[in-house]
């Protein structure tokens, strides 16, 4: 749980004090368990997933009067597609191989790191980790770096796995206590799937938990297929002591009939212990995938009411189209249904998992399969707004066809797809019942995630490149600004009194805030 | 609800917009799709030291490979560059060079600032995957002709003229029919089918933007052709070919996509509809 806004002007305020005294503190891993309003410690801001402010000074009857900060260019060509972090008023931004440091205060470069140059996939990378004094981020070639939070130097530099083989990174690290939890990428290859737990302060492997056995394993429970990369990151229940990750499409891609069965556990959630990487339970969103459906959406955890109970939930909006709820103690479904255009299922099994209609597998004269490759939604942050119940998501409606013929093989891909048409919506879906309460079309394309904030405001960007304020309620548009298309999730902090919105478009970085006045005053935080 | 307003105003705007200019120039000539056919001939046979593939590899790979694949054949989400008929034109980077440092923004492809010694490399490694490709039977994702004639000809005809509503625009006599009568002859294979699903994808004829009337606060009625639309901003190329923009909660806009039909179709069709009014289509030529 976070803080009240009344604990949080004591931790603003203690905070000034402390820092005044002593300087900056390294940053402890118990923080996560309840992050300061100043600071976005973690890809998700706190280990629910929920990516949701408990800010509340900028509010939907004056957002119209937000106004720039500070904007923060890269100077370089590749769109940030980072979730920033934020600690001790430092922000940390990555593009792969670029990591910089940069005061919150006025966006002034405090050091850059450069990793050298390599051929992993430069496809986006997704931000860091922070632990005591350490930065610690993927490289596109699948190592670890930490590097010192205060002047970028490297303290330690270790492999999560061989790119030559077809492995690559750009996933967030999450930090659980001593484990720096790194994910992996790697769907060209018939690669098996692999999570692994890194010792922040020496870099060396805790632990490693494959989704799929290697190529070639017999008896095992993937019925031959590779893949399930857990290429974002996590979640984490403190009073269950589990960690919550998605798990990606099984190789080859396109190829069912190579790999027979349910393909357990790719498309999956697994839920794992952190100390030990041992699976507790595991649920698959789509059994035996032939669209490239990766499962590897935020598992959001959520305390709340179900069918008249108190339950630990589990809320997925996944790429294959379908919302699910899940009790996450034990993985048990209490709620499947479609929040964009599916047409892929015959229903839904006993067990809440849709039912792969054979029909819709990619076939010699193709087949028209809704959602299209991209996904009824993807790695997009969608954010749960608890005032609301309302789970607000970048949905696409989106249509594709899909070949397979022997002839493409069993590596890799195998197969054609191609797309037909989409459209792109924000959606608000309830998560007491699955139905969508509003949709806000955002045009053709989607690239950006959602925050929302307890005033009832849910930040996001359109394909055309304007920057969204929505109320949460209903989805109507309350503030916009074109500062071009965001690629990444915005986060929110309050410092010196103020609150800001922090959201990347293209190679730049901008910060929102209200105009100095008595709403910002640092008095009434 | 204003958001539900905005569904349907937004659905007005035809998603061709996003699609790079007329096809033609640089792209696919019409009527062809890329997959499913023989890869283009290089049309100035180049050669380039391995140690500049090589390199270009490693730029390649990085850089590009997960959209168009580590072997330039095509990737996540992006196009096998070895049937591509600008790659084919390529002359030691005059086409492919611009591409790579400009991007396709509006694609999704980001321009790459790179040092012209990385894009020549580049360059080397795509042309040297092309000439792999074109002596290399088959093709990892190709899509050929015959694979798409699983349909029943009469069939498709009935779907067209009964169910598929298909014939309430399209009709097969008339003034209107003389371009759609011979669609058949002009688009084949992957290509006649992507435009019958959706005929702002795959190559297209010519650059068709629709008119559309908006009426000013005070009145005035504009027409022109409709070239932008977002949920802000309205842009027509007016009869002089000037770009005008209003915002778009001040005019009235009256507008409907001609291919809203195609669209709404998409969650009607069956497998088996598409691909007999598919095989009834080739019979239009």
């Amino acid at each position: 749980m976070l803080a009240t806004s009344t604990k949080f002007g004591l931790a603003v305020f203690l905070g000034l004090v402390c820092c005044a005294a002593t300087g900056a503190q390294s940053v402890d891993p118990s923080m996560l368990l309840n992050p300061p309003a100043d600071s976005w410690p973690t890809h998700h801001g706190d280990y629910s997933g929920q990516r949701h402010s408990k800010l509340s000074q900028i509010t939907p009857a004056n957002v119209h009067q937000i106004t720039l900060a500070w904007a923060f260019q890269t100077n370089q060509t590749q769109d940030i597609k980072a979730s920033p972090i934020l600690v001790n008023g430092v922000i940390f931004i990555t593009t792969p191989d670029n990591l910089w440091a940069i005061d919150a205060r006025n966006a002034r470069q405090l050091w850059k790191y450069t990793y050298p140059k390599n051929t992993g996939f430069h496809i986006g990378h997704r931000g860091v980790a922070v632990y005591r004094d350490s930065v610690i981020m993927t490289t596109p070639d699948a190592h670890l770096l930490a590097l010192d939070a205060r002047d970028g130097s490297v303290k330690w530099n270790t492999v999560m796995a061989d790119s030559k083989r077809g492995y690559w990174s750009s996933n967030a690290p999450l930090l659980i206590r001593n484990h720096v939890i790194a994910g992996i990428s790697g769907d060209f290859d018939n690669l098996p799937g692999v999570l692994k737990s890194f010792d922040p302060d020496t870099g060396k492997v805790q632990w490693t938990f494959n989704s799929t056995p290697p190529a070639g394993t017999p008896g095992s429970i993937s019925g031959g297929a590779t893949g399930g990369q857990m290429w974002m990151t996590g979640t984490y229940d403190p009073s269950l002591n589990l960690l919550y990750v998605g798990t990606g499409n099984p190789t080859p891609v396109l190829n069912g009939a190579a790999r027979p069965g349910d393909n357990r556990w790719t498309c999956s959630i697994v839920a794992l212990n952190p100390d030990t990487g041992k699976l507790a339970w595991g649920f698959q969103p789509s059994p035996h995938d032939t669209h490239d459906w990766d499962a590897v959406e935020v598992p959001i955890l959520v305390d709340a009411v179900f069918e008249g109970a108190q339950r630990k939930l589990l809320l997925q909006a996944s790429r294959n189209g379908y919302f699910f709820v899940l009790d996450r103690t034990d993985g048990k479904s209490l709620l499947t249904a479609p929040f964009a255009a599916v047409n892929w299922s015959t229903g839904t099994d006993r067990e809440g998992r849709p039912i792969p209609n054979p029909d819709k597998e990619p076939h010699r004269d193709g087949r028209l399969v809704a959602p299209y490759e991209g996904g009824g939604t993807n790695y997009r942050s969608p954010s749960f707004d608890p005032a609301s119940g309302l789970l607000v998501v970048s949905a696409v409606d989106g249509f594709g066809l899909y070949f397979f013929k022997q002839e493409h093989g069993a590596y890799g891909w195998a197969g054609a797809d191609y797309d037909v048409w989409a459209k792109s919506f924000l959606r608000a879906i309830d998560y007491k019942t699955g139905k969508v309460r509003w949709s806000h079309e955002i045009g053709e394309g989607a690239t950006a995630g959602v925050l929302t904030t307890d005033a009832g405001l849910a930040f996001t960007g359109d394909a055309a490149g304007s920057a969204l304020a929505l109320r949460t309620s209903d989805g109507t548009t309350l503030w916009h600004s074109k500062i071009g298309r965001m690629a990444n999730s915005p986060i929110s902090y309050q410092l010196d009194g103020r609150q800001y919105i922090l959201m990347a478009a293209g190679s730049s970085l901008y910060a929102w805030t209200l105009p100095l006045g008595p709403e910002t005053s640092a008095a009434k935080p | 609800m204003r958001t539900l307003g905005i569904v349907a105003l937004l659905l007005a705007a035809p998603p061709e917009f996003a699609q790079q200019g007329p096809a033609g120039r640089g792209g696919p000539a019409p009527g062809q799709s890329p997959a499913s056919q023989r890869p283009p001939a290089t049309t100035v046979p180049q050669s380039y030291s391995a140690s500049q593939i090589q390199a270009g590899e490693s730029r390649f790979v990085s850089e590009c490979g997960f959209c168009h694949g580590r072997d330039a054949q095509g990737g996540e989400s992006g196009p096998d560059l070895t049937r591509s008929s600008l790659v084919a034109e390529d002359v030691r980077g005059d086409k492919i060079g611009p591409v790579i440092l400009s991007g396709r923004p509006d694609k999704g492809m980001p321009a790459l600032a790179l040092p012209a010694a990385d894009v020549a490399a580049m360059v080397a490694f795509i042309h040297d995957e092309k000439s792999k490709a074109e002596s290399a039977a088959g093709g990892r994702r190709s899509v050929d002709l015959s694979d798409l004639e699983t349909g029943n000809v009469e069939a498709g005809k009935r779907y067209f003229s009964g169910d598929g509503g298909c014939i309430k625009c399209h009709m097969l006599s008339g003034s209107f029919a003389t371009s759609f009568a011979t669609v058949g002859a002009r688009f084949q294979g992957l290509a006649l089918l992507q435009r019958m699903l959706n005929p702002s994808r795959g190559p297209r004829a010519g650059p068709s933007l629709p008119a559309v009337t908006i009426t000013l606060a005070s009145g005035q009625k504009v027409t022109g052709k409709l070239a932008y639309r977002d949920e802000f901003t309205i842009t027509l190329i007016d009869s002089d070919g000037w770009t005008r923009s209003w915002p778009a909660a001040e005019v009235k806009i009256e507008s409907e996509d001609p291919l809203q039909a195609h669209f709404e179709q998409l969650g009607r069709y069956t497998d088996e509809e598409i691909h007999d009014v598919f095989v009834f289509l080739q019979t239009l030529r």
